[in-house]
């Protein structure tokens, strides 16, 4: 197993085990414990990107893409949750990795909240988006991901799992009325935003995913962007 | 630095605060403490001028926090109390005013966001920020600057394209989103390449060869020590006290009446000048104003 794998299957197993212990043990903390556990799953990814020596080039290169990524979902404002920003997190994992899909759904969810308003939800944004782009990158090999049904099918579970993920708080500050009830009613009051969520990653990663890959890929060649490197602080 | 008041501190000391309210909000679930914590945020949200966003929001907020306070009685029935029945089910007191804390912690937690909008603003952010990323805070400068830049962009773009009769505004949905996604890519290309110059000009002034330093104009004075000292120790002996049981009402097995006991009023008083810190700053400003013009 790489160590890109380990820094993500370690951020996953932190959250899931941070909610297991704040579900467990702290009685009525759940939600500062949520947050906790959130924070110290991004932690080593954004440390793992710290210590990456990176050309200018690449980083001028990831800030466009989080800038094309926060735009999107500027530009579409007026449409809720219809927005390009999850596909272009995707398209840009699938060609440089998940280390490069992880940073650009997260700073593109930073950014865009430093226009549209920074709240309680901007670190489960940046989490949620980075993720997107973690896992993309973490399945770019894979057969599955280079055909149009695999990519629309990641665009589609993610769409929801997106708004899942954002439901995560809502559930925990009710423990006491925690039961199968407050799951539907959380998920139903979201159902429409998800659907709108997948609907638009399905249709443009189905019409455009290839052909952005593509691009994305020539430009990564032509200027020999990301290549590993065994070269690090 | 031109911005007074609480503003006008340290971002250091400012973002202390709001992730101590923020901790404070989340660890203290009694209805004295959390009214007076939602009071004392309204003042200082009023003395910030604030007056206006909040009326426009507060029905947004309330209609979100409003929701935990009616949901949790209907779906939990815990509780010693029950207050009446409906549908079959008991309503209990315990969870009444459990939702009704739960509403008052997001309503907190909103609240505060408000002012820290005003008061944290994106540079003073960024300063701490690049302070233990900064990498990731150059990519997201970096990104920053890139969207209004790209905004215009896209904008030409969409001029140049609609001569040729790409238009995002008319046809089907299905033309619309193909002309959109024609103009996004337009966008990445020209942006990608425009990025590669970027990096190129940043490298040729050396980016790399030494550690990055820029200006910021924020000094640690005198005021900004004492006041971070303060906060500290305020924030420290409220969570000391939280872990006595203080600012905590229990509900469940057996409530425990609302009234404060003597310590932990003090608790309380200590808790509230932690939120109240930045009144003190804005109403000195408020009074120093006002003097001023009256000398004048």
């Amino acid at each position: 197993m790489d160590k890109r794998r380990r820094a993500i299957l370690i951020a996953v197993i932190i959250m899931a085990a941070g909610l297991a212990v704040a579900s467990a043990i702290w009685d009525g903390h759940y939600l500062l414990l949520s947050a906790v556990a959130m924070t110290l799953a991004m932690t080593p990814l954004f440390v793992r990107f710290e210590r990456r020596r990176l050309e200018p080039r690449e980083i001028a290169m990831l800030a466009a893409l989080a800038a094309v990524a926060a735009l999107g979902r500027i530009a579409f404002a007026p449409l809720p949750s219809f927005k390009p920003t999850s596909f272009v997190v995707i398209v840009a994992a699938l060609v440089f990795g998940s280390e490069a899909g992880f940073i650009v759904g997260a700073v593109a969810a930073l950014a865009s909240n430093l226009f549209l308003g920074q709240g309680p939800w901007t670190p489960w944004q940046m989490f949620a988006w980075g993720m997107v782009g973690a896992s993309a990158g973490w399945l770019r090999h894979t057969r599955f991901m280079k055909s149009r049904i695999g990519m629309c099918a990641f665009g589609l579970v993610w769409g929801f799992l997106f708004g899942w993920i954002m439901n995560v708080w809502s559930l925990l500050s009710l423990p006491d009325a925690f039961g199968w009830e407050l799951v539907l009613l959380t998920y139903a009051q979201s159902f429409y935003f998800d659907l709108a969520h997948a609907v638009a990653n399905v249709l443009f990663l189905g019409f455009f995913g290839l052909s952005w890959v593509r691009l994305l890929d020539r430009i990564r060649k032509k200027y020999g962007l990301l290549e590993s490197r065994s070269v690090r602080r | 630095m031109n911005a007074g008041g609480f503003a006008g501190l340290h971002p250091l000391v400012c973002f202390i605060y709001y992730a101590g309210v923020i901790l404070l909000g989340l660890m203290l679930a009694h209805p004295v403490y959390q009214l007076a914590s939602l009071a004392l945020l309204t003042a200082l949200l009023l003395l910030q001028r604030q007056g206006r966003t909040l009326a426009r929001s507060l029905p947004y907020y309330l209609l979100v926090g409003g929701l935990f306070a009616i949901v949790n009685p209907l779906l939990s029935h815990r509780g010693r109390h029950i207050l009446f029945y409906m549908m079959d089910q008991p309503i209990t007191l315990e969870a009444v005013l459990y939702g009704a804390m739960m509403m008052m912690t997001i309503l907190a937690v909103l609240l505060m966001f408000v002012s820290y909008r005003v008061v944290m603003t994106t540079d003073k952010f960024m300063y701490l920020f690049s302070a233990v990323l900064p990498q990731t805070a150059l990519h997201a400068w970096m990104t920053l600057r890139f969207i209004p830049l790209f905004a215009r962009r896209f904008r030409q773009i969409e001029l140049i394209q609609r001569s040729r009769g790409i238009d995002m505004r008319t046809g089907s949905p299905v033309r619309r989103l193909k002309n959109g996604a024609l103009l996004l890519r337009i966008l990445m290309t020209w942006s990608l390449e425009d990025a590669m110059r970027t990096g190129d000009s940043m490298k040729a002034r050396g980016y790399g060869t030494a550690k990055r330093t820029a200006y910021y104009p924020y000094r640690m004075d005198r005021r900004d020590r004492a006041t971070l000292a303060a906060l500290c120790a305020l924030l420290l002996l409220s969570l000391a006290g939280w872990r006595e049981g203080w600012g905590l009402l229990t509900l469940f097995p057996r409530m425990e009446p609302i009234r404060l006991g003597t310590l932990e009023w003090i608790h309380f008083a200590l808790t509230a000048t932690f939120v109240g810190m930045p009144i003190l700053f804005e109403t000195k400003e408020r009074y120093r104003w006002k003097s001023s013009r009256r000398s004048a």
